[in-house]
């Protein structure tokens, strides 16, 4: 059967096992786990898909797919169920001659050269699923086409301090890429690539099929194909973006990027430009009583809110009881937290029950701040001290 | 299941005055984010009736917007779903009674095989399992069975239907139109007959000019004596959306925990058409109590006693007390609202001031800016 060409086929890469998320990440895909209230990390790449006219996307799995394949489904709440294109979970599989893992980044997608090649597109997009930005690709990729570029690169300024943790892109003034250095120790500029990439899947494919042959690759985009592609002459270019952009690879950052939705002038928008889109389950309006206090939060729905919350996200089908006390924490959907618990600097998994009294995180002495972490359906008992910075 | 259902969307329109002007009563928003249809459809999900049809009369664009494809409510349009519109009659008047919308529709109701009929409408909201109300009618082997509330009746609401009924559910006693004093049954308005009597009923009343369901067939045949009638009381909550007093009431009636623990179940489920909206934020400032918060809502100001639905805005030093804000309004810094139903769309201007009472409460139409 023939497919109809796509101008731009986008691949999402959701493998990886997030093991810096530790306990959140135990049996959940890092894309799937819980952000903002209702939404999940991978929402925010599938949003902005849609959101650019991207309707054919194709999502890498691997690691722990389950609760990632159920929530993604027919791709219907993105507007992604349809009969050309639409959304596709891609997991390894057996072949006639080699079945293996996807071995790294670039082979991932080199494994399903067939499905991007089904849509002959001119353009591949290649995103990761574990950060938090809102983008529109369709002007990355516009300006990927008037630079003629092989592969376009998006990347932002970090400080220069931090620039040394990132993959840096040496530019010329033109913003081609001269060099890739991945985490510098004395970088040159500070271009962070935000693992973003617009190929011409023409030379992408070759490319990737090269990489395959090679026994020393990695197979990673970065620290394989990028630097290849430079030492052919490719033209590579990098794309400046301003907006906010989080990875939320870790317990602190996934804490931060929630703590930054809130606020009179958030650093992350929810409601502004650019709607992400989620699964919706059907829950009743949030009902906050009269004995409750609540400040600078957000409140997803289904939620009977009795107690105290300040500055926190409270997710979808939570309750909280009366003289519950939650300040500085992010409560994933569906957990119940019960009368007189404390809980301060935290983030509480999917269906955890707090029993009464219970007290978890809080600040040290010398006000450092570390983030208690309490993993997807556990009990805390009534009495029960989980202190900061400790992840159970 | 045995069942077919049918809802008649649209039959106390007028008494809701500038609510309803341009939408039926099945799409009237309630309970923050739902519509009174989500109710009675969810209903007949919940239950396994696999086929509904929707007879509305009017005003029918903003309902069907809203049902869409009917995924929400694991039904399929055109499938298991059908909208059944005056157009499908042939001649551009609209119904005069249920009788006469059935009558139209007879070729649904021949086609289809189930051997009963559930007959619904959006006016009462409850969450009930319906095929507990057929496994009664059916066992109990009468022509027709209603579904009452007791504690409506107080001697001044006009009821559609009221009955009395002995030790075994049977009817005794039966008025329609009628303001029935406290010992009466309130007819909830869904019925269930077999489909064959309910086919006969339309083409015997029609011939004759008889349109009214209730009068000309359920009371005429009573009185007769040709017909059995027996009633499945209802225990639970049950919200009788009759007129804007009602509706006013009803709304904040959801604040309270046990109505509504009952009538979202956490057994059956009521379904809407999703809305993708953020989760609501309240402000440092913002301060709400004892009130349901859509998604999408910004709340600044101070919001007491209310239910505000999906995407209300309520700006700084702004009041809300006792009033229903319906999707999408806009409360401007420093207004004072109390006692108030302000329509979707609705935009109150900074430092405005709107005061309704419980009995009268200040309405507000779609879309206007005050």
């Amino acid at each position: 059967m023939k497919f109809e060409k796509k101008h731009c086929v986008a691949m999402l890469l959701a493998g990886g096992q997030g093991s810096r998320l530790k306990v959140l990440t135990e049996n959940t895909a890092k894309p799937a786990v819980p952000f903002g209230g209702k939404y999940r990390i991978i929402d925010f790449p599938l949003s902005n898909c849609v959101n650019s006219g991207i309707n054919t996307v194709g999502i890498l799995t691997q690691y722990q797919p389950l609760e990632l394949n159920e929530y993604i489904g027919n791709g219907q709440p993105w507007g992604l169920n349809r009969s050309h294109g639409g959304v596709q979970v891609l997991p390894p599989y057996a072949r006639s001659k080699k079945s293996e893992w996807y071995k790294g980044t670039a082979n991932a997608i080199c494994q399903n050269i067939p499905f991007i090649d089904r849509y002959r597109p001119e353009n591949v997009l290649i995103l990761s699923g574990d950060h938090i930005y809102k983008m529109d690709y369709s002007k990355m990729i516009r300006y990927h086409e008037q630079c003629g570029a092989d592969c376009t690169i998006a990347v932002r300024d970090v400080p220069l301090e931090e620039a040394s943790r990132f993959g840096i892109m040496n530019t010329n003034a033109d913003g081609s890429i001269y060099e890739f250095e991945e985490k510098p120790a004395h970088p040159k500029s500070t271009n962070a690539s935000m693992g973003i990439y617009v190929f011409k899947w023409e030379v992408l494919r070759k490319f990737l099929l090269e990489d395959d042959e090679d026994p020393e690759s990695k197979n990673d985009f970065g620290k394989n194909i990028i630097p290849k592609m430079l030492d052919a002459g490719h033209r590579l270019f990098a794309y400046d973006f301003e907006g906010y952009w989080k990875d939320v690879g870790t317990i602190s950052s996934l804490w931060e990027a929630n703590m930054e939705l809130l606020g009179q002038e958030p650093a992350f928008d929810l409601h502004a430009n650019g709607r992400i889109y989620a699964r919706n389950y059907a829950m009743p309006s949030s009902f906050i009583s009269h004995e409750s206090h609540i400040e600078d939060a957000l409140i997803a729905e289904g939620c009977e809110i009795f107690g105290i919350v300040r500055h926190s996200v409270i997710s979808t089908g939570c309750s909280i009881e009366a003289g519950a006390l939650i300040e500085d924490s992010v409560i994933m959907p569906n957990v119940h937290i019960r009368a007189d618990a404390v809980i301060r600097n935290s983030i509480i998994g999917e269906d955890v029950t707090v029993c009464r009294g219970a007290i978890i995180g809080g600040g040290h002495d010398d006000g450092e701040r570390e983030i208690s972490v309490i993993s997807k359906g556990s009990v805390i008992k009534e009495g029960t001290v989980v202190a900061p910075g400790v992840i159970r | 299941m045995k069942a077919m259902g049918i809802i008649f969307a649209s039959i106390y329109d007028a008494s809701l005055g500038d609510l309803t002007n341009k939408r039926t009563m099945a799409s009237l928003p309630f309970g923050g984010r739902y519509r009174q249809i989500d109710f009675t459809l969810s209903n007949m999900t919940n239950s396994g009736i696999s086929r509904v049809g929707i007879i509305s009369k009017h005003n029918y664009q903003s309902l069907m917007g809203h049902i869409g494809s009917g995924q929400s409510w694991n039904l399929e349009l055109g499938e298991n779903l059908d909208f059944l519109t005056p157009y499908a009659l042939g001649h551009a008047s609209s119904y005069r009674g249920k009788l006469d919308a059935l009558n139209a529709q007879r070729n649904y109701l021949e086609v289809n095989e189930e051997e009963y009929v559930i007959l619904a409408d959006s006016a009462v909201l409850c969450s009930i399992d319906l095929s507990k109300v057929l496994a009664h009618h059916i066992a109990s082997g009468v022509d027709v069975t209603v579904v009452t509330k007791s504690g409506i009746a107080n001697g001044s609401k006009q009821l559609d239907l009221a009955v009395l009924a002995d030790e075994e559910d049977m009817v005794t006693d039966m008025a329609v139109d009628y303001c029935a004093e406290e010992k009466y049954l309130a007819s909830m308005g869904i019925y269930v007959l077999k489909r064959v009597d309910l086919i006969r009923a339309c083409e015997e009343a029609v011939a004759r000019s008889r349109y009214h369901f209730e009068r000309d067939f359920l009371l005429r045949e009573f009185t007769a004596g040709t017909m059995k009638v027996n009633v499945y009381q209802f225990q639970n909550v049950a919200l009788f959306n009759e007129s804007t007093e009602e509706y006013y009431r009803n709304s904040l009636a959801v604040l309270d925990a046990e109505v509504r623990h009952d009538l979202f179940r956490s057994d059956l489920t009521i379904y809407t058409r999703p809305r993708n909206e953020t989760p609501a934020y309240i402000g440092a400032d913002g301060k709400v109590i004892d009130s349901l918060v859509g998604d999408g809502s910004i709340v600044a100001g101070q919001v007491e006693h209310s239910v505000l639905f999906r995407g209300v805005h309520v700006a700084h030093g702004a009041s809300v007390r006792d009033s229903i804000l319906l999707q999408d309004v806009d409360v401007g810094a420093g207004a004072q609202l109390a006692c108030v139903i302000l329509d979707k769309d609705v935009r109150v201007r900074p430092g405005a001031r709107l005061v309704g009472t419980p009995a009268h409460p200040v309405i507000v139409k779609r879309g206007e800016v005050v």
